[in-house]
C-alpha cells in the first residue's frame, strides 16, 4: 500500500486529501447515514466504468504503448456484447463476445503501432472513428437483452457498519468484481516479474532487449490484455450498469479515463482513487440537485465535478512523469 | 517502407469503414411528375438520425406518409449523414431541384439550412420540426413545429402524483434547454397539482440536469446511475427524459422492483423495450400528426408560416394499465382533457 499513497508524508497532498475525504464522509454518515452510503455507492457506480477503463490505458501505456482507442474499444464490444447477448438470449456468451471484441480491436490497435510502427495517436483516432461509425451503422433499436446481470448485496460484507452498504450493497457482479481485478492489475504491475518486464519495456525498450526480453511480444500481450478489460467496460456499460445499447454510450469515458491514468501517474490504484473521487464529485452534484439546492443556479452544481477534477489536477501537477519510452516506436537495431 | 505501405492502406480502409454510411434516398415513390399542377410531393430531410429511429425522424416521415395519402400525394426521404448546414442544404437543394412542393426538416439542428432554404426557395412550404423560429427573420413559406411540452409533462407529472406510494419524485433529464426544461417543470407542477388533491404534502420533485453539452443526450451511464441514487433514496416514480441518458435511466429502473418510470417523446414502451417492467406511460409529442396536419393544410390552401403548435399527449399504459387504479385512470384522463383544452394552466412559463 505505501506505493499507493506514497510514505505517509503530513506534508504530501495525497495524505491530505485522502483525509480530508475521510472526514467528510465520517461527518456526513453521522449526520445521514441512509444518503451518504446512497452517494458513495452512486459515486462507486459513476467510478467504476472509468476505474477500469483507465486500466486498459495503464495496461498499455507501462508498456510503451499509447492507446486513445479507448472509447472505441468499449463502443464496439459494448454493441457486439449486447446484439449477442440478444440474438442468444445469453448474457454470459453476450461479455465473453465483448471480452473477444475488446481483444481483437486492441489486437488491431497493437497491429498497427507495434508490428507496422504506425504513429500510435492515429492508430487510436482510427479505432475510434472505425467503433463510431461500424456502430452508429449497424445499429438497430428495438433489441433487447432476456436479463441483465443482476444486481444483489454480498453477503456478510454488505453489513460491515460504515462501508458495507456504501460498496457491497446493490450493485452487479461486474463491479464486485472490478473491486479485485484493479488490485490484481496493480500487483501483477508492480509485483511480478511480467510485471517488471512490462515496465522495464516501457521505460528502456532498449536495455530490455539486451536483456533478453522480447519488446515486441511483452507489448503485444499487455495492449491485447488491455482490451480484453476495455470489452470488459463495454459489456459492463450494456449488459449491467444500463442494459441496453445506445449510440455513442461511452459519451467520453474512454477520455476521461485516460485523464484519469496520468492524474493516477499511471498507478493502477492511483487511477482507481482518482475515477472514485470524479464519480464521489458527481454523485454529489446529484446529490445537491436533490437536496433542492434553490440558491445556486443549476448549471453551476453540475460543474462541480468538473471544477473539481480541475483543482485536484492543479494541486497535484508538476510531479507526472509517464513511462519513458510511451508512444515511441521501437525498432530493434540491426547487427 | 513495404511496412509503412501497408500500414497505411489498412488505415485508409478501415478509416472508410467507418465512414461509409452514405445518404440514402428512398426512391421507392415515383417523383418524376413533381411540379405538374395537382401533384403533391413531400420530402422529408432527417438530420443525423435514420427514418427507423423510433423517434423523431420516423414519427416525421410516418407523418409526412399519412399526409401525402390524405391529399393523394407521394412523399420521399434523404437520411443526411453529417450534422453540417453544408449537408442539410445540399439534401433540401435535391428535393428542391425535382420540385417538391413541401420540404420537411426534422430536428432544431436543421433550424439554420432551413430558414437559408426557405428564403431561396420561396415557392416551395417548409416544415421545421422542432425549430422555434425567429419569425422577424423567417419567410412566411417557413412553418416552425413545436410542442408545448410543459403540458404533456405536467400529465405524467399528476399521474406520478398518484402512484407515488413514499410522495418522492424525480426527473432524470438531459441538457436545461427550454424543450427539457419545459417537460421537467410540468412534471413537477403537475405532480404538486395531485398532492394538493390528494391533501398531501410531498417534497418537490426533484430535477437532477446532466452537466454537459456535449454527450447531454446520449450518456445512459449517467441516466442510469443518477436513477440508481434516487431509488435508493425511496424515489419511486422518475421520469426520465433526454434521449440516450434518459433511456438509460428507464432501463435501470426496470431493474428494481415495483417502481414507476415515465418515459419521453414518443411512446417508449417500443422504443425501449427494457423497461417495459416499469414503464407506465411516455410523455408524449405528436409529432406525425403535427406534420400530418401542416401537409394538409398545404393542401387546402391555409398553410401559415410562423410557429405552429402541434399536440402532446401521453402514451398508453399498456401492461402497466392493472397497476394504475381504474380512478386514477379516469383523473388523468380528465385533467388531460383539461389541459390540452387550455382550460387548466400548468403553470410553467
Amino acid at each position: 500500500m505505501q506505493r499507493v499513497f506514497g510514505s505517509i508524508n503530513i506534508k504530501s497532498w495525497k495524505f491530505l486529501l485522502t483525509a480530508a475525504v475521510l472526514i467528510v464522509w465520517i461527518y456526513c454518515y453521522v449526520a445521514n447515514g441512509d444518503v451518504t452510503n446512497s452517494v458513495v455507492a452512486s459515486g462507486m457506480r459513476f467510478g467504476m466504468p472509468l476505474a477500469l477503463a483507465s486500466m486498459v490505458g495503464i495496461m498499455c501505456e507501462r508498456s510503451g504503448i499509447v492507446n486513445i482507442g479507448i472509447e472505441g474499444t468499449m463502443l464496439l464490444s459494448g454493441f457486439t456484447g449486447f446484439y449477442v447477448a440478444s440474438y442468444t438470449k445469453n448474457i454470459i456468451i453476450g461479455l465473453i463476445i465483448a471480452i473477444l471484441t475488446g481483444m481483437l480491436t486492441s489486437f488491431v490497435h497493437a497491429l498497427m503501432t507495434i508490428q507496422w510502427q504506425m504513429d500510435q495517436i492515429i492508430a487510436g483516432t482510427i479505432i475510434n472513428i472505425l467503433a463510431s461509425g461500424l456502430t452508429s451503422f449497424l445499429y438497430k433499436e428495438g433489441s433487447t437483452v432476456p436479463n441483465t446481470w443482476p444486481i444483489f448485496d454480498i453477503p456478510i460484507l454488505s453489513r460491515i457498519p460504515f462501508i458495507g452498504h456504501a460498496f457491497f450493497s446493490q450493485q452487479g457482479p461486474i463491479q464486485y468484481f472490478g473491486l479485485i481485478l484493479i488490485p490484481a492489475i496493480w500487483v501483477l504491475i508492480y509485483k511480478t516479474r511480467w510485471g517488471l518486464r512490462t515496465r522495464s519495456v516501457g521505460e528502456n525498450p532498449g536495455s530490455a532487449d539486451t536483456a533478453g526480453i522480447s519488446v515486441i511480444k511483452v507489448r503485444m500481450i499487455n495492449v491485447v490484455l488491455g482490451g480484453a478489460i476495455g470489452g470488459l467496460v463495454g459489456g459492463f456499460i450494456c449488459l449491467e450498469l444500463v442494459g441496453s445499447f445506445s449510440k455513442e454510450f461511452t459519451a467520453g469515458a474512454g477520455f476521461t479515463a485516460l485523464a484519469l491514468m496520468i492524474f493516477g501517474r499511471w498507478n493502477p490504484m492511483g487511477a482507481f482513487a482518482a475515477a472514485i473521487l470524479f464519480g464521489l464529485a458527481q454523485a454529489l452534484s446529484t446529490q445537491l440537485q436533490i437536496f433542492g439546492v434553490n440558491n445556486i443556479p443549476n448549471q453551476f452544481i453540475t460543474l462541480l465535478p468538473y471544477v473539481f477534477t480541475i483543482l485536484v489536477l492543479v494541486f497535484s501537477a508538476g510531479k507526472v512523469r509517464p513511462p519513458a519510452a510511451e508512444g515511441k516506436v521501437y525498432k530493434k537495431e540491426e547487427a | 517502407m513495404k511496412k509503412s505501405l501497408v500500414a497505411g492502406a489498412t488505415a485508409v480502409a478501415l478509416a472508410v469503414l467507418g465512414f461509409a454510411a452514405p445518404a440514402s434516398m428512398a426512391a421507392t415513390n415515383d417523383d418524376s411528375k413533381c411540379g405538374t399542377a395537382g401533384v403533391t410531393c413531400i420530402g422529408v430531410v432527417t438530420d443525423i438520425g435514420h427514418v427507423t429511429d423510433k423517434s423523431f425522424n420516423q414519427a416525421a416521415w410516418e407523418g409526412a406518409q399519412a399526409g401525402a395519402k390524405a391529399v393523394g400525394g407521394i412523399a420521399n426521404y434523404i437520411e443526411s449523414n453529417a450534422a453540417t448546414d453544408t449537408e442539410y442544404g445540399n439534401n433540401i437543394d435535391l428535393f428542391a431541384a425535382k420540385h417538391y412542393n413541401v420540404i420537411v426538416t426534422v430536428g432544431f439542428l436543421e433550424a439554420n439550412a432551413t430558414v437559408a432554404a426557405a428564403a431561396k426557395y420561396p415557392d416551395i412550404k417548409f416544415i421545421g420540426v422542432d425549430q422555434f423560429l425567429d419569425t422577424t427573420k423567417t419567410t412566411p413559406n417557413l412553418a416552425g413545429l413545436n410542442w408545448h411540452e410543459d403540458q404533456a409533462g405536467f400529465i405524467v407529472g399528476y399521474l406520478a402524483g398518484y402512484l407515488t406510494k413514499t410522495g418522492k419524485t424525480g426527473a432524470v433529464v438531459g441538457m436545461n434547454i427550454p424543450p427539457v426544461y419545459r417537460y421537467a417543470a410540468g412534471f413537477q407542477n403537475g405532480v404538486a397539482y395531485a398532492a394538493k388533491e390528494l391533501k398531501k404534502k410531498y417534497p418537490v420533485t426533484k430535477i437532477i440536469y446532466h452537466p454537459a453539452a456535449d454527450n447531454a443526450f446520449s450518456d445512459p451511464a449517467f441516466g442510469a446511475s443518477n436513477s440508481a441514487q434516487l431509488l435508493s433514496q425511496g424515489y419511486d416514480v422518475i421520469f426520465a427524459a433526454g434521449g440516450g441518458t434518459g433511456n438509460g435511466g428507464l432501463a435501470r429502473i426496470a431493474k428494481a422492483k415495483g417502481k414507476f418510470c415515465i418515459g419521453v417523446d414518443v411512446d417508449q414502451w417500443n422504443t425501449v423495450p427494457e423497461a417495459q417492467a416499469c414503464l407506465v406511460t411516455s410523455a408524449e409529442k405528436l409529432i406525425g400528426a403535427g406534420v400530418t396536419d401542416l401537409v394538409k393544410s398545404y393542401k387546402a390552401g391555409t398553410f401559415a408560416g410562423g410557429n405552429v403548435y402541434g399536440k402532446v399527449g401521453f402514451a398508453p399504459y399498456h401492461a402497466l394499465s392493472s397497476k394504475v387504479p381504474a380512478a386514477v385512470q379516469a383523473k388523468v384522463a380528465a385533467v388531460a382533457k383539461k389541459i390540452l383544452a387550455g382550460s387548466l394552466s400548468t403553470g410553467v412559463k
